[in-house]
Parts: structure tokens; sequence; C-alpha cells
């Protein structure tokens, strides 16, 4: 008994001496802790002051930026070469940035955002996206800046990221859908060229059909890929005004047009002219059985073009055109979807915000110069230099856009992300023949917020 | 007096007791408040609340709970059937099947061990490595199954196995089921080993067969272990993710959404952070009131 009670009374005296050890241990720490904050704060606090005393000193600073220029992401190179351009003629400023895999980079920068730890430039895409961000205070205006770059970047390409009359957002490419054919596939059944009419175009898919060639590739598994189609079909039918104003929230979606243009979707489903394994797939194995020759058409971004050029066995067989329009009352050819939305925006939280901002500025610039002569896009600045070298599908892409009468950017960029969700939910239902065209606006109308 | 001053030694001696223990209890206790218990009451919080994750939220009530309900693009209810699919055939396949083996390797079988640790594999195996093995399995062009059924003349019988909807959800239990039979059975295993061998021995030589051991004697023993496994089972199912996430990512027409997809999607694609403490918060009352009412249930059967 009495060795019992000199064990716990022991143990318990280890265990008081180990928390007052404890506490002891972490009183200093903290101590010296509050010394590494001071070091931090002392060498931040001068920044301010390096600033203006820069000009005749140095301008040695270190920026970071996020971005999804992955290896695997066609817009590497261009990231890769305007990077390299940018840190030969700014030595003094240590640039590092990361690239992450696209839908983990949008849970990062959320996080990000949250947090208030942005790195001082950062890749986000444009309208509500950037909006949201840029609501909460986190993104530093550009407008200042814009003044040095105006001549060589339009005021019409930053709309998408412009919030109150101010630009918070340095465009780089832009990208339109287009509507991708497998010429090969198409001369089998006597076309020669993308079939121009609606009707002409269903006869088409008739004719690829009864042969045993699949008309249309979609990914089911990522929604984005079925509004491609979707909203093509519907800016066709109902014109891009009205779709427009419904995707900014100024139009409801109860619109007798948007119902019928979704029926008119939902015939090409059950007619059998999509893959219906194509429901399972993701957009890389669509695109890739695409580029293999098992559909004769794949609607998506031109973005593609890069890849598509890339491959010299399939470059000679595929051409692009636009959707033919459905409803000639209301649609007409030139209306097209897409827009700029790769954009850069700087973080007002970055110790070095204006300088930053320049930066981000001129990096734009020679990303949206090299993605350009890539092929990952058109231009959102005006381009420079000799651009004979960009491949036949961008440029086709370019014919297309010069003629274009009027563009609906992509229905879940220019909504804001809970909208864009609700909305490609009820997409999905649509391509699942779940919700016809009016159980499509009855449900938008009541669960858009 | 000397009764006092025992009386306050011996209260003197309780108080230090209370100390002692309270001190040896303390750090358990704050690790628990703070890595579980504020955790939850955050959630309660913001499941009040209409918050977007970076800007200032609005206390908004039950609205939340009201539109989990009601928004037809959320699927909630889906999502809750679904689960309650999982559990059933995890109760009700899983566990049979892990008992199963547990009581024939527990006979002492040529090879157990090799047997164990075959059937117990897949659970070391990381879930997104199985998740693409069955993808690669599925694949409707050059997936092991379609070429299968190819092969065995079943053409017929193929399938779009994630992308259908009447399959997706089966696509999803397969592997779920088999990466998962070889935890229960470990811990099945565990318990059936730990049975006296004097009382499988002695019903033996009353001339009982190795079925009516197992029957009579091995399962009423191993019965907390079962029950275990039950809660385990259930509330999983209730958390199931990662499978689903990478199989089917809730697809077809988000027919396989389960609770978590649905939580991610609030929270990472639709920066409701309010509503994705509002699921997370359904999901800890459902997952505490089926361990209750397993516990519950299996307390009645003993009585």
């Amino acid at each position: 008994m009495k060795m019992k009670r000199l064990v716990s009374t022991l143990l318990a005296g280890a265990m008081a001496l180990s928390l007052v050890a404890c506490g002891a241990t972490e009183a200093p720490a903290a101590t010296t802790e509050a010394p590494a904050a001071e070091t931090k704060t002392e060498e931040a606090a001068p920044a301010p002051a390096d600033t203006t005393a820069e000009a005749t000193t140095s301008d040695a600073i270190t920026l970071d930026m996020w971005c999804i220029a992955t290896e695997s992401d066609s817009n590497r190179h261009a990231y890769e070469a305007a990077i390299a351009d940018m840190q030969a003629a700014y030595p003094d400023i240590t640039f590092n940035w990361e690239a992450f895999e696209n839908q983990s980079y949008k849970t990062k920068i959320k996080a990000a955002v949250s947090a208030d730890e942005l790195p001082d430039i950062f890749f986000t895409w444009s309208c509500a996206f950037l909006g949201d961000f840029v609501d909460a205070g986190k993104v530093y205006c550009l407008d200042d800046e814009y003044q040095n770059w105006k001549d060589e970047l339009p005021e019409v390409m930053l709309g998408n990221t412009t919030y109150n009359g101010k630009h918070y957002g340095v465009p780089t490419t832009m990208n339109i859908v287009g509507l991708f054919a497998n010429m090969d596939l198409l001369k089998e059944v006597g076309y020669d060229e993308v079939p121009g009419t609606y009707e002409d175009f269903l006869a088409c898919c008739d004719a690829l059909k009864a042969k045993g060639i699949i008309p249309f590739g979609c990914a089911g598994k990522e929604t984005w890929c079925v509004t491609e189609y979707l909203e093509s079909v519907i800016e066709k039918s109902i014109g891009a005004d009205e779709l427009n104003d419904i995707f900014l929230g100024k139009a409801t979606w109860n619109n007798e047009g948007v119902a019928t243009a979704v029926d008119t979707f939902q015939e090409l489903v059950t007619n059998g002219y999509f893959d219906p394994a194509g429901v399972g797939l993701t957009n890389d194995e669509v695109k890739a059985n695409f580029m293999a020759g098992k559909y004769a058409f794949y609607m998506n971004g031109t973005w593609n073009c890069a890849d598509f050029a890339a491959n010299e066995e399939f470059f000679p067989k595929v051409k692009v055109a636009e959707f033919p329009v459905v409803d000639s009352a209301k649609g007409k050819l030139g209306q097209l979807i897409g827009g700029p939305s790769d954009t850069l925006a700087v973080a007002a939280s970055s110790p070095n915000a204006e300088k930053a901002a320049a930066y981000a500025m001129e990096l734009g610039k020679l990303i949206c110069h090299y993605g350009y002569l890539d092929g990952c896009g058109l231009p959102a600045w005006i381009p420079y230099g000799d651009t004979s070298s960009v491949n036949g599908l961008t440029q086709a892409v370019s014919e297309i856009c010069a003629n274009a009468d009027s563009y609906v950017l992509f229905g879940d960029t220019a909504m804001n992300a809970d909208d864009a969700q609700t909305y490609l939910s009820y997409v999905d239902q649509v391509y699942g023949c779940q919700v016809d065209g009016a159980g499509f606006i009855a449900g938008l109308a009541a669960d858009i917020r | 007096m000397a009764k006092n001053k025992t009386m306050n030694h011996k209260s003197a001696t309780n108080w230090k007791k209370g100390v002692t223990i309270f001190l040896f209890l303390l750090p358990a206790l704050l690790l628990f408040i703070s890595v579980l218990i504020a955790p939850i009451a955050v959630s309660i919080y913001r499941s009040l609340q209409d918050w977007n994750g970076f800007s200032e939220g609005t206390f908004i009530g039950l609205k939340n709970y009201k539109e989990l309900f009601t928004n037809g693009s959320i699927k909630f209810m889906v999502a809750l059937k679904n689960s309650m699919i999982l559990a059933f055939f995890s109760v009700f396949v899983q566990l049979p099947l892990s008992l199963l083996l547990a009581l024939l390797l527990g006979r002492k079988i040529k090879g157990e061990r090799f047997f164990l640790s075959v059937y117990f594999m897949p659970v070391l195996i990381s879930t997104v490595v199985i998740g693409q093995l069955w993808l690669k399995i599925y694949n409707p062009d050059y997936g092991l199954l379609n070429r299968m059924l190819d092969a065995l003349n079943l053409s017929s019988w193929k399938h779009v196995w994630v992308g259908e909807v009447g399959y997706a959800l089966g696509a999803i239990l397969v592997p779920t089921i088999w990466q998962y039979v070889g935890y229960h059975m470990l811990l099945m295993y565990a318990g059936v080993k730990g049975v006296n061998p004097d009382l499988r021995e002695a019903a033996m030589l009353d001339g009982a067969t190795n079925w009516q051991v197992d029957r009579y004697v091995v399962i009423p023993i191993i019965k907390p272990i079962i029950k275990v496994s039950v809660i385990f089972a259930v509330t999983g199912s209730l958390k199931t993710y990662d499978l689903v996430r990478i199989l089917t990512e809730g697809g077809p027409f988000q027919t396989t959404e389960v609770p978590s997809t649905l939580l991610e999607n609030m929270l990472f694609l639709r920066n409701r952070y309010g509503m994705g403490s509002t699921i997370s918060v359904m999901l800890i009352v459902l997952c505490f009131a089926f361990a209750l009412l397993i516990s519950a249930a299996f307390k009645e059967k003993d009585n």
C-alpha cells in the first residue's frame, strides 16, 4: 500500500514537474518567437520605403505566382517562355511560380483567399469566379497600371474582369466553343464541308449514324462539356442577347425559347447522335477518342487547337466551324459562346502590389503572345511580331471571331459559383433526359438564388 | 477531535486524488475539445449562416436545413438514399462474407496466414489506387469486364458501368464491399481466435459439427465485435467519399451522389460554406443516431 502511494506520489510529482517544465519551455518559446515576428515586421516594414528609394537603388523583390499551367496543360509552354522572358528582363525580381491541377486549384485558391494567403499574382477565371474575391476585397485594382497598357490591351477585353467600373484582371487568351469535325469521317457520308444549316447538319448526323459512325462525343463525367453543346443550341435558337441576359441574371430562366432549345438538344441525345459510352468518360478520354476517329464531331473550347495541331496524323483531318443556326428568327451566325476568361490577378495583400501589378500586366501580355503562337487560344492583347507560324486551325478560329457578331461567356463562368453548380446540375439532368425543357427552366427559375 | 482530523485528512486526500485525475485527464480533454467538440460547435454555428467562406456570414436561421430538402439541384435525399443502400449492402453482404471468412480461417485451415494476408491486402492499398484499378476494369472500351463479356459471347450484357443510371451505384458497391471485407474479417478473426479452445473442444465432444460450434459458441462470444463492425459499416457508408469521387464523381446525372460528395460540392464548387456545414451537421447527427440505434438493437437482443 505504501509502495503504491509512493509510486503514485512520484508519478503525480513527475507529471506536475513536466507540466511546469512544459510551461517553462513554452513561455520562452513565445518570447523567442516574438522577436522573430518582429524581425519579419522590421524586414517587411521598410518595403514601402524601399519602393520610394528603389528608383535610385535596387528593385530586388520576390514575387510569387500560382497558376494552372501544369506539365500536361496546353498553356505550359506559353507560361514557361513568358516567364523566361520576364526573368531575363527583370533580374532583380525573384519570381517563384507554382502550377496546380485545374480542379484542385479551385479549392486551393479559395482556401488561400479565406486565409488571406494569396500569392502576389494568381491565375483566375473571369466574371463570377474573380468577382467573389473582388467583393471580399482581396484583389488589387489595376486601373492605374492599365493606363500604361491601354494601347496594347483593348478595354473591350476587360469586360469580364471589370467590377463596379474598376479593372481587376489581366486577360491572357480568349477562347470560343468550336464545332470540330473529322473530315475523313464526313467524307465517308458524302460531305466535303461541315454542314452549314441545321437541317443539313441533322441529315449529316443521320447519314453518319446509318454508316455506324457516332456523330458526337461528349464527356458526361464533366458537365461543362455538355454545356458546350447545350449553350450553342440555346444561343442559336434564342439569340445571344437573351441568353446573355439570362446568364447575367438580368432576365429570368422562365423563357419558353430556352425550353424549346433544350428540347431540341434533347432530341439530339434521344436520336442517338451522342456516344452512349461518353456518359462515363472524362473529357481527356473523349478527346482521345475523337482524335482516334471514333466520333465525327466534337464541340469544345478552341484551346484544343494546340493539341490537334500537335498531332501530325490527325491535324490534316480536322476542321473547325460554327454551330449552325437552329432558329433563324433570333439566332444567327457570328453569335458565339466564349470570350476572355483566363486571367491573372494581383492580391490586395501583396506587400509589393504595385510592382506585382506591373509585372502581371507584362507577363499576361507575353503569355497571350506565346499562347497564340502555340495555338492555345486567341489573343486578348493586340498581336505583335511574326504570327505566321500560328497553326491553320487557330487561324480558322480567328476568322470565325473576325466575323463575330456577339459573344456570350460560358454559363458556368458567367454565373456565381453557387448558381453555376445549380445550372450544371440541371444541364446534367437534361443530358440524362431526367428533365425536359419545361422542367429545366422551371427548376432553374426556382433554384437559382 | 481525532475523528475530525481523520475526516479532514480523508477529504484532503480525496481532493488531491481528484486534482491528480483531473491533471492526468486534462491533456486528453483539451485535445478532445479542440479536435472534436469545437469543430462540431463551429459547424453548427456556421450551418445557421449564409457564408461563402471569405466574406462575413449572414445569420439565416434554419433556412439551409430547409433548402437541403427542397432545392432540386442539391439532391440531398438522393445522397441519403444512396448511403442507406451502401449501408444495407455493407451490413447484409459485406459483413456476412467477412464473418464467413473469419470463421473459416479461425478453424486453423491450411494456408491460414496466406489467406489472411490475401483478404486483407485490399485494405492496405490506397483507395485512389483501387478506384483507378476498377475504373480500368469498368472502362466501356478497353475495360476488363466488357472485354471478358465479349470473349464469353455475352456482348449484349456489356454496359457503360459507371455511366449508366441503372449500374453506376452497383459499380461503386462492388469495390467498396471487396475493399473492406478484409477489414471486418480481421476484426472478427481476432475475436474468433480469442474464443477459448476448450469451449470448442467441449462442444465437439458433445457431438456438435463445425457449423454448430460456430453458430452456438463462437458467434455469441464475438457478438460485441460484430456490433462494432455493424456500427463501422453503417457509419462508414454514411461517410463514404473516396471511391464515389473517383469512380463516378456523383454521376451520372447526380444519381450516385453521397452526402460527402455533396459536402465537397457545396464547399469547394459552390462556395457555400454555410450549406456545407449544414450537411456536415446532418452527417454527424445521422452517424450518432445510427450508432445509438445499433447499440440499442444489440442490447435488446441480448436482453
